[in-house]
């Protein structure tokens, strides 16, 4: 238990003078960016799908949703942040609460994170503390309680520092999940989150009340494997679209994003009937994996990607900020309370192809659905994308590449920093990539 | 058919002037402040030297890293591409390509027709480049291009670490405090950097023959240390320094019959 009269455990005092000054200036930035990078996104797509408005809309972090977020916590709601999409958002919605994911894609923040941790620390949780400690972002800061998944040893130690300001839910994971006390442990896991969600809600997790939030998430799961299956066709959305729609995920009323991109789909699929591309049909088709890739700043992979000369699509990604979301659906045999709990044990743990995971044959649950993307999408080119400190996205990398040189295709290893400072150099390799699998693509 | 290539590198822009695939002629001019009037002026010296004039230039491809300010630019083409381009055409059994510049150093893998096929490029860090040289001469208190002789004259290897220039610097001044004479500080110099340069080699994988470009290509320190550290012979062109403006050129000249 946390000791309330004990001292702060990592976080220094800062002056509300500078914290405030520090907000406000990197919010004003934050600001210029969502807007220029919605800008550049709608140049970008030669036709673009009229219904992708309400998410570039949503894509403000300092707009409606937290508007709303704000209103329903003032009626009494909970707000349950998380970190990594292991948490069981089923569970969270089961009790009335608003889940939200608060890991920090801002640059600038992660400067002010260098304060506690030493830089070779990965950038994203550099600038979660960062934005915590100045109240940057919307969603941390309405948070009531935060979920955190202990997936890498960054996540494990941003929780303790994390705690310095909020109730901070563990849930340690197995790094091997194929043993029936891995599953084991991991129900436990869930069945004690339940209880801190229950406890902090005063709502009870009754069935009825966890079937339809399990049949919420499904549905979800339905219009977004539409949206991506949709992708293995000519392009009709730009990559960057597509992940801002999933992206909104995290922070959206679930209920209402299910049926925009619905919209969404049902736009795209007359849009690919029309022959109205997104992008020259012939344009080389990438995927994109590695490190999670956060909204606002950390959008410059994508965007050189799909602004180089020769042009990009990016057709699919397997990322955990987003086409790892939602793909797999929670599937309940029998809606009994225990069923049920299985389920979500198991979409979260087996379904996951984070490589926090080994196993005898290494992570091989990645690696065959990276193959199956490759397939399915027709992907020409693979950017293994990185931050510096990623260690075990970082450490992946030789197997991956291995696998993807016997099937022939390219892979590049694009490493950064939460910087804007390397735009130019990571230009030059994009480019360079493109140009060669442009040449292949003409052959 | 005359084209021309402009290589827009990080310290110097070189040109190169193709008549049916064979050099006319060379430029070089000093990057500075202004690339792009450092591009004027070594297109012209190339242009002087061929006794030609621009309207003579049929096509012109840019590449370097500031392919984008070069001037009379008809198309670019990267870094990368230019080499596998330009080396495969002077080594045709030439399959993997090391280019080691002023700020980068790079590895390109390329087929027979000298199309590249896989590429790496050393992480955002100028101790596996030229610039590493230069700042371990003024260490040692000699010239850039004493560097390599001296070198050659160690009778044994120290080692140092040359994880970043600033760290390979105190490492070196280290060895000074330990009084190891300068040839072997040169060498071990000249091994950190072929250590990581040859570490990137091996992640792109080692496929013979081998080819070596660059300004640094220049260096003799340098490539026997590199040689030793691969264990193999290295092919080095003349004009090393040259290799991506001459590959921009040949680029230039299958475009124009392409199109």
């Amino acid at each position: 238990m946390k000791n309330k009269n004990e001292t702060k455990k990592y976080v220094p005092e800062i002056p509300q003078k500078e914290i405030e000054e520090l907000r406000n200036s990197i919010k004003t930035t934050s600001q210029k960016i969502i807007a220029e990078n919605i800008e550049r996104m709608k140049k970008t797509s030669k036709n673009r799908a009229k219904t992708m408005q309400y998410f570039d809309e949503n894509a403000n972090f300092f707009g409606q949703r937290e508007k709303e977020i704000q209103a329903a916590k003032a009626s009494g709601k909970k707000v349950i942040g998380y970190m990594c999409m292991f948490a069981p958002i089923e569970l969270i919605l089961a009790a009335d609460a608003i889940p939200v994911r608060v890991n920090s894609g801002w640059y600038d923040a992660s400067k002010l994170g260098d304060r506690i941790v030493p830089v070779e620390v990965c950038p994203i949780i550099r600038s979660t503390i960062g934005a915590k400690m100045i109240g940057l972002s919307p969603y941390l800061e309405l948070s009531d309680a935060l979920i955190s998944v202990l997936t890498c040893d960054g996540m494990t130690k941003l929780s303790e520092i994390l705690s310095d300001y909020k109730p901070v839910w563990t849930m340690p994971i197995p790094r091997v999940k194929d043993s029936a006390h891995a599953t084991r442990f991991w129900r436990e896991e869930l069945l004690a989150t339940k209880a801190q969600i229950e406890a902090l809600t005063g709502n009870k997790i009754t069935g009825k009340r966890l079937r339809s939030a399990i049949e919420l998430t499904q549905r979800a799961t339905k219009a977004f494997r539409r949206l991506q299956d949709i992708r293995k066709g000519a392009p009709v959305i730009m990559g960057r679209d597509a992940m801002l729609v999933n992206q909104t995920y995290m922070w959206d009323d679930i209920k209402r994003w299910t049926e925009k991109t619905e919209a969404l789909c049902d736009e795209l699929e007359k849009m690919a009937q029309q022959k109205m591309w997104a992008c020259p049909p012939d344009t080389p088709r990438v995927m994109i994996t590695g490190t999670p890739m956060i909204w606002p700043d950390n959008w410059k992979a994508p965007t050189l990607i799909e602004e180089a000369t020769p042009q990009g699509v990016l057709v699919a990604d397997e990322l955990c900020s987003s086409e790892r979301l939602l793909y797999d659906p929670v599937g309940v045999d029998e809606w009994t309370m225990d069923d049920m709990l299985n389920a979500i044990s198991e979409r979260y743990l087996m379904a996951s192809t984070c490589p926090c995971f080994t196993s005898e044959d290494g992570n091989e649950d990645r690696i065959n659905w990276l193959l199956t993307k490759v397939k399915d999408w027709k992907i020409n080119g693979v950017i293994y994308y990185v931050v510096r400190g990623c260690m075990l996205y970082a450490m992946e990398y030789t197997r991956v590449k291995r696998v993807l040189d016997r099937l022939n295709i390219p892979v590049y290893y694009l490493d950064t920093e939460y910087t804007r400072e390397d735009v130019g150099q990571m230009k030059t390799r994009v480019e360079a990539f493109l140009e060669m699998l442009s040449a292949r693509v003409d052959i | 058919m005359i084209t021309a290539g402009i290589d827009v590198g990080t310290q110097s822009v070189k040109a190169v002037i193709v008549k049916d695939n064979v050099v006319i002629s060379r430029g070089r001019a000093f990057s500075g402040f202004d690339p792009a009037k450092a591009g004027e002026l070594a297109v012209a010296e190339a242009l002087e030297k061929a006794k030609l004039s621009l309207a003579d230039l049929k096509h012109v491809t840019a590449t370097g890293s500031g392919m984008d300010m070069a001037p009379y630019a008809n198309s670019t083409i990267s870094m990368m591409g230019a080499d596998a381009k330009a080396v495969v055409y002077i080594f045709p059994k030439a399959r993997t390509i090391i280019d080691v510049g002023a700020e980068e150093a790079r590895a390109v893998k390329c087929d027979e027709k000298g199309i590249m096929i896989d590429f790496v490029v050393n992480e955002r860090c100028a101790a596996g480049a030229g610039a590493f040289i230069e700042a371990m001469a003024r260490a040692l208190e000699v010239k850039l291009e004493e560097m390599g002789p001296l070198s050659l004259k160690a009778e044994r290897a120290s080692s140092i670490n040359a994880t970043c220039v600033i760290f390979g610097e105190s490492d070196v001044v280290s060895l000074i405090h330990r009084q190891e004479s300068k040839p072997e500080i040169a060498r071990a110099i000249f091994d950190a950097m072929a250590d990581r340069v040859s570490s990137m080699v091996y992640r792109l994988g080692l496929n013979p023959d081998v080819a070596l470009v660059g300004g640094v290509a220049k260096d003799i320190g340098f490539v026997s240390s590199l040689k030793r550290k691969l264990g193999i012979d290295i092919l080095i062109p003349d004009y090393p320094d040259f290799i991506g403006a001459l590959g921009a050129a040949l680029v230039a000249a299958s475009r124009v019959k392409e199109a």
